[in-house]
């Protein structure tokens, strides 16, 4: 279940970033041949670069995705791998938790105070992509919980190639 | 807790975590909140800077590029233009010695211009020119090292990851950095051909010459590489040409190169399934590296906010070494992360000390960004643990392939590209001069 939810929004990311290229294309046209931009095109852009790295991160993790030294990782054996990869989780996990922690507050203060960014007609308020940074980061710390959980029991390697085969 | 301390103590817990496999945007956090809360004695103060970082640091107009040139370079990677590109310029050069090898550098280099990633060049030229390459006889570790060498171009030529990072970690120009590689890239890419041609004009036997052409002559053959060809080029054109004429920033020429992929992708027969593959697969090398940034940039915040930035290059500065010391011991750390780790966060570890250092001590900024951009990537060929290296050995379609002869063959590239980041440290304007130039 976890798996095809951090598949889907990996999708869901994936698919904006050609989207985001199409909102580009339609910007540069219309501000060179109608001298009219694409109104919170910027906005729009910036807070997509943060939305989508957040999306996409729980798959990288299920995936191993994220990059790692791993020199002295070879030399061990199978257990001590084992060892080192699930402390590499329980920080990724208290690392994620942290970053859900500090985030909610402020998540919470921009829906409470209107917060937006923009001028004029397009204001973008601010809280979707604070809370979004809050879910998904929760979810990145539930998602290293479940990795240590898979690796345990041996079923990570299953796990990822039922995750792609869908 | 002073700066040079807070800084010593999270340098050593990262470095730390590192060797122990925590992945390295991972051990950033870690080490940077640990750092914080040393430096304020307050658990709040250090778990903000997770939050607000993650959020701020990397909402950013510029750095949608990203994520538009990896969809670019996977487009293209997966429509087969490489090996047309690869046969196209193997047609071109079909009278020079060691073509195959020349080609191959050739064919990096244009391919460099449309991808933003070195291992993603090595991955795809090791499966197309190695058989080739081995096919007509030619020497393996010759032909290993003009793989894994030229592979390199990837990040000097731009569109180049190492560049965007660059430049966000100095909050220098992405436009402008994009267009400083551009001469040495070409550079770079001429002295690896003058290498592969002289090596195998004086030993026939490494690199055996072929009276006729080696390709094939169908007219099917040629359409298809006629529409890789002019379809990169125009790529380039529109990429580089448009940031360069001042008509679209590096983000708005990003989203142009992304689309016209996908028009070139189409040409070249991509349909839906293909499409969708490659969307789905560059969304798993954005996020790694978007990760990076953002813990990055803790690490950046670190060194701001415990002040152990200004002490450190005073105590640099205070040891009396000429600018040129200081250049060769950033050159050694740098050689032997990047053997060690990835270029990206061999940058974003070391950038924001070096690079405030070398400007106090006269570099121009962006010379220095094109130096430090080539010694790290010739890391990459340094043993033990050369990133490109593994990826030529993972990739070629020959498991009797070992470590050993990729290594010795990247030897004399990894000279030339020391060679061309020392006369770029001498002669800037080979860096500065296009930028200057830029509309």
């Amino acid at each position: 279940m976890t798996g095809r939810i951090a598949q889907t929004i990996h999708i869901v990311s994936a698919c904006w970033v050609l989207v985001l290229g199409l909102i580009i294309f339609l910007d540069v046209l219309g501000r060179y041949f109608f001298s009219q931009p694409l109104l919170g095109a910027t906005e729009i852009i910036k807070n997509s670069v943060v939305s989508i790295t957040f999306l996409q991160l729980p798959l990288a993790i299920y995936r191993g995705g994220m990059i790692r030294s791993t020199i002295l990782y070879d030399f061990f054996g199978k257990n001590m791998k084992r060892v080192l990869r699930t402390f590499a989780s329980i920080l990724g996990l208290l690392f994620f938790l942290g970053t859900a922690f500090s985030s909610w507050g402020p998540a919470v203060e921009a829906l409470a105070v209107s917060e937006y960014e923009g001028e004029g007609a397009l204001r973008v308020p601010t809280y979707p992509v604070r809370f979004l940074v809050f879910v998904t980061s929760l979810f990145a710390a539930y998602v290293y919980l479940h990795v240590i959980l898979l690796d345990w029991t041996d079923r990570i390697e299953s796990f990822i190639e039922s995750a792609d085969a869908t | 807790m002073l700066g040079p301390e807070v800084i010593f103590y999270s340098l050593v817990i990262l470095l730390i975590l590192v060797f122990l496999s925590v992945p390295i945007g991972i051990s950033l956090g870690v080490a940077s909140v640990i750092g914080v809360y040393l430096a304020y004695d307050d658990i709040n103060i250090a778990l903000s800077i997770l939050g607000s970082t993650a959020y701020d640091s990397i909402r950013s107009h510029t750095l949608a590029v990203i994520p538009l040139f990896m969809l670019m370079g996977e487009v293209i990677s997966r429509s087969g233009a490489a090996k047309d590109l690869y046969t196209l310029c193997d047609r071109v050069l079909y009278k020079l010695p060691g073509r195959l090898a020349a080609a191959t550098v050739i064919g990096n280099a244009a391919f460099a211009a449309v991808s933003g990633v070195a291992i993603a060049s090595a991955a795809t030229f090791s499966r197309i020119a190695y058989p080739e390459m081995r096919r007509l006889s030619y020497k393996k570790s010759y032909a290993l090292g003009v793989i894994a060498g030229s592979g390199s171009l990837g990040m000097l030529i731009p569109p180049s990851v190492l560049l965007i990072v660059w430049a966000i970690l100095t909050e220098g120009s992405v436009g402008a950095l994009f267009i400083a590689g551009v001469i040495p890239g070409l550079l770079l890419g001429f002295s690896f051909v003058i290498y592969c041609s002289i090596t195998a004009l004086i030993n026939p036997s490494i690199a055996p010459p072929l009276d006729s052409m080696n390709v094939g002559k169908s007219y099917v053959m040629q359409r298809t590489e006629l529409i890789s060809g002019l379809g990169i080029i125009s790529l380039i054109i529109l990429v580089l040409g448009g940031i360069w004429a001042g008509f679209f920033t590096p983000t708005e020429a990003a989203g142009f190169g992304a689309l016209g992929s996908i028009v070139l992708g189409y040409a070249k027969g991509m349909r839906s399934k293909e499409f969708k593959e490659a969307i789905y697969n560059a969304g798993r090398y954005t996020a790694p590296i978007m990760f990076l940034l953002i813990a990055g940039s803790m690490y950046a915040r670190l060194l701001a906010v415990s002040g152990g930035i200004t002490l450190i290059q005073e105590l640099v500065i205070g040891t009396g070494l000429t600018p040129f010391g200081l250049i060769l011991i950033m050159t050694l750390v740098w050689l032997l992360l990047g053997a060690l780790i990835d270029s990206i966060s061999d940058i974003l570890l070391t950038v924001p000390i070096f690079a405030p250092i070398a400007i106090s001590a006269g570099f121009d900024p962006i010379a220095f960004a094109i130096y430090g951009i080539i010694v790290i990537e010739a890391g990459l060929l340094t043993p033990p643990m050369g990133l490109l290296i593994f990826t030529v050995k993972s990739s070629v379609p020959d498991s009797s392939v070992t470590l050993g002869e990729i290594f010795k063959g990247s030897i004399p590239f990894w000279l030339l590209m020391l060679l061309v980041a020392s006369l770029i440290l001498f002669f800037p304007s080979l860096a500065t001069w296009l930028p200057s130039l830029m509309f």
